[in-house]
């Protein structure tokens, strides 16, 4: 239970938001970028990843509540401070944890020298994971019913949807002239395990009425489906394996098999107006590996227990009964998940043109180089419910030739004073990145709602100079 | 110059990673205090008996029997978590003769473990609904969990002779509120 607990509140401890890569998104001295934009304006002769250390990223976030509220050291009792997030939180807050580490990713240009059309490529596992907070069924467990007369619980808070996948892709793309570029990638996702809980509805109703012969008018209404893939081997008694080597196993050789596209524009206005936009995972995944599906589906009206005095009659059984009406089944039916689809879009204005600190500048460069660039970002993701927005500033600056800032500024659902802090720089082929999110919550990062990371290591080779 | 810029470079990179952020005091040993307490409220009991059903074939019927399986603390849940239960009942008689009113609780081998009676007045012109309550805690409670059958007796008192158009009825409505305590 500890432990759990741990898990928990690191993760929430270390909360950033959602797959909103806004440092990323078009820091185009990143060649990870062009996993966000396939169409980032991103040149190299050939780059690869150092395996596993290319691309690693961590988020975890909830806008209902923090570590700090529920773990803070502060002589409250633990279970006033779970009943205190309860009450605060809605069924419409979040949490959600998504994690990726690249295995190996790598790109090169084709055709000669002066073509700009790169190949890239790559391997990485995910986690995702998006659980709405289940408010209703939360009182129902904290408090009971009894002071809830005429209230319906609402089963549909019930909403939770995660998967272990991973995603094999190659993507092309080509600055087909000076002012467009354009990129596209094809995916293979291998889904190790799912489990998706979406579309319940139903209520837990307890009413009182003077005209109802019963002291209470109670009903179950229910309507739960809770679909797996991949998970339900490991709840069987016989199962003696190894979880995270057979997951593991299943994400990468073994998986549930679907297929994906990402798209992406650069396009430049001016020299120094340029905009950018980009659709991330448009695609599925066929659930069909292990399949169990649950349900509970009908409705019970409990009357309690009513004595027959005038004919001999069959006893009735309460649990029987309500067994017999909301039964529980078992389906193996295979089914279809979407990916969480992502939408990015950015506009950005350049200014003050580079001159390098370096004491040879003689060559006059065919494109001018900027050193400041500010812009604005729109992301949108799709979820089961609305979609997650944020909305961003930017700030870009090259503090050196070979050394990149990014700075971010955004409002989403999670928080409204989010900056953001990312570095890129290259030494010799060396390419190093770190990324980090929210960082105004490290001054305590226990009450923190959200936070991110990403950092990589690559080798990035250009054309030598001349 | 170029190394010297080259080392700058490498020391501002490294900053991010030595970020060192603070965070306020946590006790993740919290969770072992881990205590909910839900009250929950349901139906328990309810008949309405209309008094014709006291005469039959020409003759009161001075006695109703009927029994009913109760499987509640078949529910791990109740049987596991229940700290307190109370019953209340509500008994409302407007027959022009008295009744009592026996709830039996019987285990599995129909071996009785409470009797609750209660006594219903005759009607004199005016509705009253009497009101009885009982808490089971310790003992009383054990022996209510292991409860797994209700039976119902009504016996008809001595007062004004029925028949066949005698009106009113004697009805019981009951609830029960289950205290739970889960670890």
């Amino acid at each position: 239970m500890k432990s759990i607990a741990l898990i928990l509140s690191l993760l929430a401890g270390f909360c950033c938001f959602s797959q909103n890569k806004q440092l990323l998104y078009n820091f185009t001295e990143v060649p990870q970028s062009l996993l966000v934009n396939p169409g980032a304006d991103v040149a190299y002769k050939y780059y690869f990843g150092i395996p596993l250390l290319s691309g690693i990223s961590a988020n975890v976030g909830s806008n209902s509540f923090s570590a700090y509220d529920l773990f803070a050291n502060n002589g409250v009792d633990f279970n006033d401070k779970l009943r205190n997030v309860i009450e605060k939180s809605s069924n419409k807050d979040k949490t959600y944890i998504n994690q990726q580490l690249e295995l190996f990713s790598g790109g090169f240009r084709v055709g000669g020298a002066n073509s700009q059309s790169y190949v890239s490529f790559g391997v990485y596992q995910e986690f995702d994971f998006l659980m709405y907070f289940p408010k209703d069924v939360a009182i129902l467990a904290i408090d009971g019913n009894q002071n809830y007369i005429g209230k319906s619980f609402n089963l549909a808070d019930l909403n939770l949807k995660a998967e272990v996948l991973s995603v094999f892709h190659v993507g092309f793309h080509k600055k087909i002239n000076k002012k467009v570029v354009l990129g596209g990638r094809a995916k293979i996702y291998s889904s190790g395990a799912n489990a998706t809980s979406t579309k319940n509805s139903g209520f837990i109703f307890t009413g009182q009425s003077n005209t109802s012969p019963n002291i209470y008018n109670q009903i179950i209404d229910s309507n739960l489906e809770l679909r797996t893939s991949g998970i339900s081997k490991f709840n069987k008694d016989e199962y003696d394996g190894s979880i995270p080597k057979d997951l593991l196993h299943n994400t990468f050789f073994a998986g549930s098999l679907g297929l994906g596209l990402d798209a992406g524009i650069t396009y430049y206005i001016q020299e120094n107006w340029q905009f950018t936009a980009s659709i991330i995972d448009l695609g599925f995944i066929k659930q069909s590996k292990d399949i169990e599906t649950f349900t509970y589906k009908g409705r019970y009206q409990y009357d309690g227990v009513q004595p027959n005095f005038s004919s001999i009659d069959e006893p009735e059984n309460i649990f029987d009964e309500f067994e017999k009406a909301i039964p529980r089944d078992t389906l193996y039916n295979k089914y279809t998940t979407n990916r969480p689809t992502k939408f990015n879009a950015s506009i950005q204005y350049s200014f003050k043109e580079y001159r390098s600190d370096q004491d040879c500048n003689c060559k006059s460069q065919e494109t001018r180089k900027y050193r400041n660039a500010v812009g604005a970002q729109l992301f949108a993701m799709t979820t089961q419910k609305e979609p997650l927005v944020a909305f961003t500033a930017f700030y870009k600056r090259s503090v050196f030739e070979k050394l990149d800032f990014k700075t971010t500024y955004t409002f989403d659902t999670f928080s409204n004073t989010n900056i953001g802090l990312g570095l890129s720089g290259t030494l010799g082929k060396f390419n190093i990145y770190a990324l980090v999110d929210n960082v105004l919550e490290f001054k305590d990062v226990s009450k923190a709602n959200s936070m991110a990371f990403q950092f990589g290591l690559n080798f990035v080779f250009q054309d030598p100079e001349e | 110059m170029k190394l010297h810029l080259k080392n700058k470079i490498f020391r501002i990179l490294c900053l991010p990673l030595l970020f060192i952020s603070c965070s306020s005091d946590l006790d993740f040993n919290q969770v072992d205090d881990f205590k909910l307490e839900p009250i929950f409220v349901g139906n328990l009991v309810y008949f309405d008996v209309p008094a014709n059903q006291f005469f039959d074939d020409g003759a009161e019927q001075a006695i109703a029997f009927d029994a009913q399986e109760f499987d509640v603390f078949k529910n791990k849940f109740f049987k596991d978590n229940l700290v307190k239960a109370e019953f209340n009942f509500e008994i409302t008689n407007t027959i022009n003769r008295p009744f009592t009113i026996s709830l039996i609780l019987l285990d599995n081998n129909d071996q009785q473990l409470q009797t609750l009676r209660y006594e219903a007045p005759a009607y004199s012109g005016t509705t009253t609904v009497l009101q009885f309550n009982e808490i089971f805690q310790n003992e009383r409670l054990d022996l209510l969990k292991q409860t797994t059958k209700l039976a119902f007796l009504i016996n008809l008192k001595a007062g004004p002779p029925l028949n066949e158009n005698t009106t009113g009825t004697l009805k019981l409505r009951s609830s029960a509120t289950a205290y739970t305590e889960i670890k």
